[in-house]
């Protein structure tokens, strides 16, 4: 025989063994007749935005002809559609320069997740056992019109309760209107709160919204535990500015990081100093203390800002670099040079955020450090802190957004007068809130509930009724950015493929509801379609000067402006400040900490991971798997301990930890890491779901749970502020990258 | 040595036996349910077998659909077969394509009754592949290179205007692509078609 054919038979013999075939092999699916033209083969690359946290990145999405496995009708089968394959940075969009975050790149398994909610659904068992049979859209719609209308009628004040995640654009326009039809106000939660900052800026600036920070310009940034490179505010824009500041040729700048844990942006720093928590208000007077003692920027630099800072005017003699430093374990020489250092290389920009804020003293510390930037003459300046011109264009000139602490007024609503509905999208607040505000038993209170998520959560699994909204990628989006970008903007992008499930458009569902119920309701959300709202709010940019897209009429605008994925201005525009009038006198009271220090002894990090964000995230199994950037570990939580604070409790590396709270114990392997300070242990978000999929239900641990019902000063959780006790209970499994297991080893089994 | 082979494919036949026996066949899947098991490999040794020395069966079409009278008829191939000079792949039309027509011709043929059938049920036609390639060979054919050069269809499909059912009338291996890219001097490394 040919020596080919006799090769060819001795490896089909020695080939591998049965083996199951793919996906459905023997089940012969119908095919459903394609309801697009699509050339296979041909990849398009169509912009869109990401939303899974609040910088609206703009992206570009990779879509090519696939066979899609569907149900229509109840039937399964399969149907050639554009599929998207895969999500990257938009080039020209001016937040995210073409550049993504891990969780930007992982969205699309938002779209395919096995566990997506795949059509309405109504309960069948009890509320909250997860029990649920699918229902057609009209039944559903007709279940919904029939517990919303009456309220539209009563109209009375508090009857509907609308939780959603921060909104932007004509989604939000559509919520809010929508819920003030119906009795009710829209209640925007976030663990991550943005009140904070939003207030102190209001304070200071006149506008309540999140910086932008010109890092590119930048030449001495001083970080007050900002997580700016990895979760905090818009670190995509950011990390693209750091990039540009340390490629700069001659002058790459510095960076020095005050934190009580290495984060992951903490990693980059020229020089990471430790500083406890709540102690950054207090460093960063210091610092100003010297510059104004020193004489190294003019007295009044810091003019209206600085004059509300108690003993400003006396050269902040109470923050002498030797008493901070006492309190705060930093030596004052260090403080002293850093002071000098930052008044001499300007720019100098100074950012707080994360721990720092989420403490009982946070907005005081915030207005200290705007107070520092002020000084430092980086307010409203290249190379320092400027603000968004379409985010005070919006309103964010009041303090509009409710802090997480109107979860705090949720409660109290609930407790005083229970809404007749509630309607869930996008937010999960049984999971992100101390289990002390018992959120839970409160919200279950509510006669009616209803989700528009894709995702059985621990919230929504509270839902009597759930009407799935269609996931980003198969829905239009909308909206401005808060933080990132200095150009007036506004995102646009139609949906980048169809649905692949029987889901619909959330705002579409309101204004369906709200048409079927008349008067005003119909009056107040008068759009056909979320789509023609959008078109509609897209009018006023059509005529101003020097914009992206120029258009010789209003369609060949709305469909230029589609195709490039938005609309923003060529130049930079940041808003202007208003320098806060001297009201208040401000403080920075020392932090108050729940948990008396002898019994419970360390510090609480709770940390936003890079990968789960605050645990919405914990579902998609490429954010499981992406090892954490400082500890590699995956699949898991883990609770951060001091090598020396290990030593002395007898604790090694993998021995399961118990974490104890007055409020509840959570329990995880220990995680022995030189960068944390021995009198604090950190644990990272995003774990210890009960209800969230097949990959992150019943895996790891949820710190917020354990946390101590303290506030920021405007009623924000103080997610910083509690303290534990720890001790050994018994042996954990850690799944490192690092090479601590077998490849096989990892425990990625759904649970 | 041939032994030894034999002794191999009884040991794998053994195996294959026992593991099909402990798993029970894949039961029909719910509404929307996957069976979760994603893998290239082939339902039985014996597929794997077929398609590693490019054993095919005889497609079975679900529609008696034929050529001839179609070309007869004066209609071009690209006219159905539309995308084949801007990608990959050659379509095959949709119901509602075949329908376009179809609505008004030959409505009373069983054959076209069936295609009304399969669009008022909203389903596509589940043709059979004919032309493709055996996947161990991981070559990918692109249409469109092929068209824009004016190769005329007939050049690998054969003479459709004799065919009714289409079947593989040109034998398509590696050493019919290789003479003609050589007579034309388009390129023959490798990665051309393998990658």
């Amino acid at each position: 025989m040919q020596r080919r054919d006799f090769l060819k038979i001795s490896a089909a013999s020695g080939a591998v063994a049965a083996l199951e075939g793919c996906g459905n092999p023997d089940h012969k699916l119908i095919q459903f007749i394609p309801e697009e033209d699509l050339i296979p083969g041909i990849a398009t690359w169509k912009p869109s935005v990401c939303t899974l946290c609040q910088s609206a990145c703009g992206t570009q999405v990779r879509v090519m002809q696939g066979d899609a496995e569907v149900v229509r009708n109840g039937q399964l089968g399969l149907i050639k559609m554009g599929l998207a394959k895969k999500i990257e940075g938009n080039p020209a969009h001016p937040v995210s320069h073409g550049k993504l975050c891990p969780r930007g790149h992982a969205a699309l398994q938002v779209t395919y997740h096995p566990d997506r909610i795949k059509g309405p659904m109504a309960v069948t068992g009890q509320r909250g056992s997860g029990e649920y049979q699918l229902i057609s859209w009209d039944e559903a719609l007709k279940r919904l019109q029939a517990q919303l209308g009456p309220l539209a009628t009563a109209k009375q004040k508090g009857a509907l309760l609308f939780l959603t995640a921060p909104l932007i654009g004509q989604r939000r326009t559509i919520v809010e209107g929508f819920a003030q039809a119906f009795g009710g106000s829209p209640v925007e939660f976030e663990l991550f709160d943005r009140s904070v900052l939003e207030e102190a800026n209001l304070q200071s600036f006149g506008i309540a919204a999140m910086p932008t920070i010109d890092l590119s310009h930048s030449n001495y940034v001083i970080s007050f535990g900002a997580d700016f490179l990895g979760t905090w505010n818009s670190p995509v824009a950011q990390s693209v500015g750091y990039g540009a500041m340390r490629e700069r040729p001659g002058q790459r700048g510095k960076f020095v990081q005050f934190e009580t844990r290495v984060s992951q942006t903490g990693a980059n720093a020229d020089e990471w100093i430790a500083c406890p928590p709540g102690m950054e208000g207090a460093i960063a007077l210091s610092l100003a203390h010297v510059i104004l003692g020193d004489k190294l920027r003019p007295a009044n630099a810091a003019g209206a800002l600085g004059t509300a800072i108690d003993g400003w005017s006396t050269g902040l003699t109470e923050y002498a670099p030797e008493k901070t430093a006492a309190q705060a374990g930093i030596s004052a020489a260090t403080i002293t040079r850093i002071a000098h250092e930052s008044a001499s290389n300007g720019p100098a920009v100074v950012l707080i955020g994360d721990l720092a804020t989420a403490q009982t003293n946070g907005l005081a510390s915030a207005l200290a450090v705007n107070a520092l930037n002020m000084l430092l003459g980086s307010a409203g300046k290249p190379g320092g802190i400027e603000f968004s011109p379409t985010a005070v264009a919006g309103g964010a000139t009041a303090s509009g957004r409710g802090a997480n602490g109107s979860i705090r007024d949720v409660v109290q609503l609930i407790n005083s007068s229970v809404p007749k509905a509630l309607l869930l999208y996008g937010a999960n607040p049984v999971f992100a809130t101390p289990e002390a505000w018992q959120v839970k038993a409160l919200l279950e209170k509510v006669p009616f509930i209803a989700s528009f998520g894709s995702f059985v959560d621990e919230t929504s699994i509270l839902a009597d009724l759930i009407l799935p909204d269609s996931s980003p990628l198969e829905s239009w989006m909308d909206g401005s950015p808060e933080a990132g970008t200095t150009r007036m903007i506004v995102n646009v992008a139609p949906p980048a493929m169809n649905p692949i499930h029987e889901t619909r458009s959330m705002p579409d569902v309101l204004l369906t509801i709200a048409q079927q119920t008349g008067g005003d309701a119909a009056k107040a959300l008068p759009w056909k379609s979320y789509e023609d709202a959008v078109k509609a709010s897209l009018a006023q940019y059509q005529s101003v000067k020097g914009g992206s897209v120029t258009a010789t009429s209003a369609d060949d605008f709305w469909s230029k402006v589609q195709a490039a994925g938005g609309w923003w201005s060529a130049e930079a525009e940041p808003a202007a400040i208003r320098l806060g009038e001297t009201g208040t006198t401000i403080r920075t009271t020392t932090a108050q900490f729940d948990g008396d220090p002898e019994q419970y002894p360390f510090y609480f990090l709770p940390f936003p991971s890079q990968m789960f964000y605050d645990g919405s995230l914990a579902n998609l199994p490429w954010m499981q798997e992406a090892p954490d950037p400082m500890s590699s570990a995956m699949w898991g939580s883990w609770v951060e301990v001091n090598p020396a604070t290990a030593q002395k409790l007898g604790i090694a590396q993998a021995d399961l930890i118990e974490v104890a709270s007055q409020h509840g114990t959570v329990r995880a392997p220990a995680m022995i890491s030189p960068g944390i300070a021995p009198n604090a242990v950190a644990m990272p978000i995003g774990q210890g779901h009960e209800h969230y999929t097949r990959y992150a239900s019943g895996r790891g641990a949820n710190p917020i749970a354990i946390l101590a019902p303290m506030s920021t000063e405007n009623g924000a959780l103080a997610w910083g502020a509690t303290r534990v006790k720890i001790s050994k209970v018994g042996v954990g499994r850690l799944a490192l990258f690092g090479g601590s297991f077998r490849e096989d080893e990892i425990d990625r089994e759904p649970r | 040595m041939t032994g030894v082979i034999c002794v191999a494919s009884l040991g794998l036949w053994l195996a294959a036996g026992r593991s099909s026996k402990a798993q029970a066949p894949a039961p029909t899947p719910l509404a929307a349910q996957d069976t979760g098991v994603y893998t290239t490999a082939h339902s039985s040794i014996l597929a794997a077998v077929r398609e590693f020395f490019g054993i095919r069966s005889t497609p079975v079409q679900p529609i008696a659909f034929t050529h001839k009278v179609h070309l007869a008829n004066g209609l071009q191939c690209v006219y159905c077969h539309t995308g084949v000079d801007e990608g990959p792949d050659a379509t095959i039309p949709n119901t509602n394509f075949c329908m376009t027509c179809h609505v008004a011709i030959d409505t009373t043929n069983p054959e076209i009754q069936k295609i009304a059938a399969y669009q008022s049920r909203g389903e596509n036609i589940p043709w059979e592949r004919v032309y493709g390639f055996e996947q161990s060979a991981h070559v990918k054919f692109n249409h469109a290179p092929h068209i824009r050069a004016g190769i005329d269809c007939s050049t690998c499909h054969g003479d459709m205007t004799k065919q009714t059912v289409a079947v593989q009338a040109v034998k398509l291996d590696m050493g019919y692509c290789i003479t003609c890219h050589e007579q034309k001097k388009v390129s023959i490394d490798c990665v051309t078609c393998h990658y």
